[in-house]
C-alpha cells in the first residue's frame, strides 16, 4: 500500500517561500494562514546572528494526534497515508489544534492577519468563509476530505494536495516535477520548489527516491518524542539540530 | 389536571428568580447581538496558540462545579451518610443549574453544537476524551433530570433510588477524571502535562461543590444563619467546614508544587511558568481564593462564624475561577512552532463577548437555580 511522504532539504532550501504561495494559491488560503508555511528563526545578537528557516507543511504523522482526539471522527487519515479533514462533521472544537505538536491547524474564522481583511473584501457564498479570485475549480472541491474554500466554523490543514495525488497512477514510486508522466499528480509546494529542495513519494516503497535521500543522507523527523512519527523527513546535513531551541536562542 | 392547575396557581417566581432571569436574557440578547453582528471575530482566539478562550474556561468551570456538587449529594444519596440529607436535594439543584449554565456557554461558543450532538456518538472515535466526556455529560444530564423527577415527586433523600445516586456520582466521577486527562494527557504541553491532572481536577471539583453549595444554602436563607434548620448549621459547622478546608489545602498543595515544580523545569514551554507568578491574578487566586479560606475552614472557632463561612465559599468559588484561567489561558501561551516572528509568549485577554458568556452562564445558572427551589417549596407546600 502506498504511503506518501515528504522529503525536504534544508540544505537546499532558500527560504524563498514559493511553496507558501504556491500552496496558498492552490487551496484558497488567507494571507498569513498558509498551510505550508516558512518558519524563520534567529540567534544570537547583532552582528554575531544566526539566521535559519524551517520549511513546515503538515507532518501527515503516521500515528496523528490530532486524529486520535478529535470526538467526530471529522479528522482521518486515509489508506495512503494522509490526514485530512472532513469538514461536514467538524464542530469547531479545535482539539485538534490543541493537540498537534506541529501547529499546523488553521481555524479561518479568527481575527485576519493582514490588513484588509480578504474576508469582506471577496464575502464568500453559501458558507464558504470567502470567494477568492484565484480559487480551485468548483469540481475539484471536496468536503469530505477538505479540499476547497474553508467553510465557516471548521479547521483546516495541508492535505498534501490531495486533489492531486490521489488521482497519481497506482504503483508508482515518486511524484516528480520533473516526470512528464507524474507531474500534473506533485503537490502545488513541491512542483514550484526553485530549487528542488523538496521531494515526495512513497515511503513504502524500498525504490522510491524518498527513502534513498532519508536513507543516504540521514533523514531526520521533528519531534520524534511525541511519538506522532511525521511522513515529512527533513535533510539537515546530520549535524546541526533542524530547528533552534527556545533557551539556545535566549529566549526561554 | 387539577393539580397541575393548583401548583401552578400557588408557584410564585421570587425576586431572585425574575432578577436573575432579566439578568439572563439581556446578557443572552447582546451575546447573540455580538456573534450576529461581528462573527467569530468577536472571540479573542487566534491560530498563533491560544485557541481556547475564556467561555472554555467557563464552561470547564461550571461543568465541574456540576460534577463537584452530583459528588457532595451522591454521598447521602448512594452512600447513605443520612446527616448529610440536608445537602442532596440543593446539591442536585445547583449541580443542575451549573450544568445548564455551562453547556450554553458551550454552544454559545461551539460553531457546530448541534452537529456535535449527532457526530459525537454515531462516529464512534473511543480514543479521544472528549469523545468520552461529550456521552458521560449527555448520561450524567439524564440522570440529574431524573433525580430532579424523583425530588419533585415528593421522595426525600432517603426514598430516591439508590441506583440512581450510585449511577449519578460515577458519570460525576468519570465525567472530571477525563476533563483533567483532556488537558493531563498532552505531552508535548508541559505545562499541561501530567498523569496527577484529573486528580487535581477531581479535588477542585469537589472543593468547588462544596464552596457553592455553603454558599447558596447561605443565600437562599436570605443570608440569615438563624433562618438555617439546627441540622444544617451542624453540618455547615462540622464535616463540610472540614471537608471544605481538606479540599482547599489540597488543591493550594498542588498549586504550590506544581509552580515549584515548574519553576525548576528545563523544558520547553515552563517558561510560562515565570509568567505564572509575575501576575497579580496567580497571587490572588492563591492568596485570597485559597489561604485566607483555607483559614477560615480550619479553624473551628471562625468556621462557626456563618458571615466567615460565606465569604470563604465565595472565594473559594472566585479563586477557582482564577485558578482554572490561569490553567488553561496560560498552558497555550507559549506558541507551538511559530518561528522568530511569533513573541515568546502570546497575549490573551478576554473580549468583551467573551466576558458576556461568561456572566449568560452565571445568570443562566441562577434562573435556574431559583427555578427549582421555587418549583420545590411549591410542591413541598
Amino acid at each position: 500500500m502506498t504511503k506518501w511522504g515528504m522529503v525536504i532539504d534544508l540544505e537546499k532550501c532558500t527560504g524563498c517561500q514559493a511553496c507558501t504561495t504556491a500552496c496558498a494559491m492552490e487551496n484558497s488560503r488567507l494571507p498569513g494562514e498558509s498551510w505550508q508555511d516558512v518558519l524563520f528563526y534567529h540567534e544570537g545578537t547583532y552582528p554575531n546572528v544566526k539566521l535559519s528557516w524551517l520549511p513546515r507543511p503538515c507532518m501527515q504523522c503516521e500515528n496523528p494526534s490530532c486524529v486520535a482526539v478529535c470526538p467526530t471522527k471529522a479528522t482521518y487519515k486515509t489508506e495512503d497515508g494522509v490526514v485530512l479533514v472532513d469538514w461536514d462533521k467538524c464542530i469547531g472544537c479545535k482539539y485538534c489544534m490543541i493537540a498537534c505538536p506541529y501547529g499546523v491547524r488553521f481555524y479561518m474564522d479568527e481575527k485576519p492577519v493582514v490588513q484588509p481583511d480578504l474576508r469582506e473584501v471577496f464575502p464568500g457564498d453559501g458558507d464558504r468563509i470567502w470567494n477568492p479570485p484565484y480559487k480551485m475549480p468548483d469540481h475539484l472541491e471536496d468536503r469530505k476530505k477538505g479540499i476547497g474554500i474553508q467553510p465557516k466554523g471548521v479547521v483546516s490543514k495541508c492535505t498534501f494536495c490531495y486533489h492531486k495525488i490521489s488521482k497519481a497512477p497506482k504503483g508508482v514510486a515518486d511524484l516528480d516535477e520533473d516526470d512528464p508522466q507524474t507531474r500534473e499528480y506533485v503537490p502545488a509546494c513541491v512542483r514550484v520548489c526553485p530549487p528542488k529542495a523538496r521531494y515526495f513519494g512513497d515511503l513504502d516503497n524500498p525504490n522510491s527516491r524518498v527513502n534513498q535521500l532519508i536513507a543516504d543522507k540521514r533523514g531526520v523527523r521533528l519531534k520524534e518524542e511525541t511519538g506522532n512519527k511525521p511522513q515529512v523527513y527533513y535533510l539537515a546535513g546530520g549535524g546541526a539540530p533542524v530547528i533552534p531551541g527556545e533557551r539556545s536562542r535566549g529566549r526561554g | 389536571m387539577a393539580t397541575a392547575t393548583t401548583l401552578r396557581a400557588a408557584f410564585k417566581p421570587s425576586p431572585y428568580l425574575i432578577g436573575s432571569a432579566v439578568l439572563f436574557v439581556l446578557a443572552f440578547v447582546y451575546a447573540i447581538y455580538l456573534e450576529v453582528t461581528l462573527g467569530h471575530v468577536a472571540f479573542n482566539t487566534t491560530n498563533y496558540g491560544v485557541f481556547w478562550g475564556f467561555p472554555i474556561v467557563a464552561y470547564d468551570y461550571f461543568l465541574l462545579t456540576s460534577t463537584g456538587l452530583a459528588l457532595v449529594a451522591s454521598l447521602p444519596l448512594a452512600v447513605g451518610i443520612r446527616s448529610w440529607d440536608p445537602v442532596a436535594k440543593r446539591c442536585v439543584w445547583l449541580a443542575i443549574a451549573a450544568l445548564v449554565g455551562g453547556v450554553a456557554i458551550l454552544f454559545l461558543e461551539l460553531p457546530h453544537p448541534l452537529r456535535a450532538l449527532w457526530a459525537t456518538p454515531i462516529n464512534l472515535q473511543t480514543a479521544s476524551p472528549l469523545f468520552w466526556k461529550i456521552l458521560c455529560v449527555g448520561a450524567y444530564t439524564i440522570v440529574l433530570a431524573l433525580l430532579a423527577y424523583a425530588f419533585g415527586a415528593g421522595r426525600g433523600p432517603a426514598e430516591v433510588p439508590r441506583i440512581l445516586a450510585v449511577v449519578l456520582g460515577l458519570l460525576a466521577l468519570a465525567i472530571t477524571l477525563i476533563a483533567g486527562s483532556v488537558y493531563g494527557m498532552l505531552v508535548f504541553r508541559p505545562f499541561w502535562f501530567g498523569s496527577e491532572l484529573p486528580v487535581v481536577f477531581l479535588i477542585e471539583s469537589f472543593m468547588g461543590g462544596i464552596a457553592f453549595f455553603i454558599f447558596f444554602t447561605y443565600a437562599v436563607h436570605g443570608f440569615v444563619a438563624d433562618n438555617l434548620s439546627e441540622n444544617t448549621r451542624r453540618l455547615l459547622a462540622g464535616p463540610l467546614g472540614i471537608a471544605a478546608a481538606t479540599a482547599v489545602f489540597l488543591h493550594l498543595l498542588f498549586v504550590l508544587t506544581r509552580t515549584v515544580t515548574g519553576l525548576w523545569s528545563y523544558g520547553e514551554g515552563m517558561e510560562v511558568w515565570r509568567y505564572t507568578i509575575a501576575q497579580p491574578l496567580y497571587w490572588l487566586a492563591l492568596i485570597g481564593g485559597g489561604l485566607v479560606p483555607l483559614v477560615v475552614f480550619a479553624l473551628p472557632s471562625l468556621r462557626a462564624q456563618p458571615w466567615l463561612q460565606m465569604i470563604g465559599a465565595f472565594l473559594v468559588a472566585l479563586g477557582l475561577l482564577a485558578s482554572r484561567y490561569e490553567f488553561m489561558i496560560n498552558g497555550q501561551l507559549v506558541p507551538p512552532f511559530k518561528g522568530s516572528w511569533a513573541p515568546p509568549l502570546l497575549e490573551y485577554a478576554p473580549s468583551q463577548l467573551e466576558w458576556v458568556l461568561l456572566f449568560v452562564g452565571i445568570f443562566l445558572a441562577n434562573t435556574i437555580y431559583a427555578a427549582l427551589e421555587s418549583w420545590s417549596s411549591t410542591r413541598e407546600r
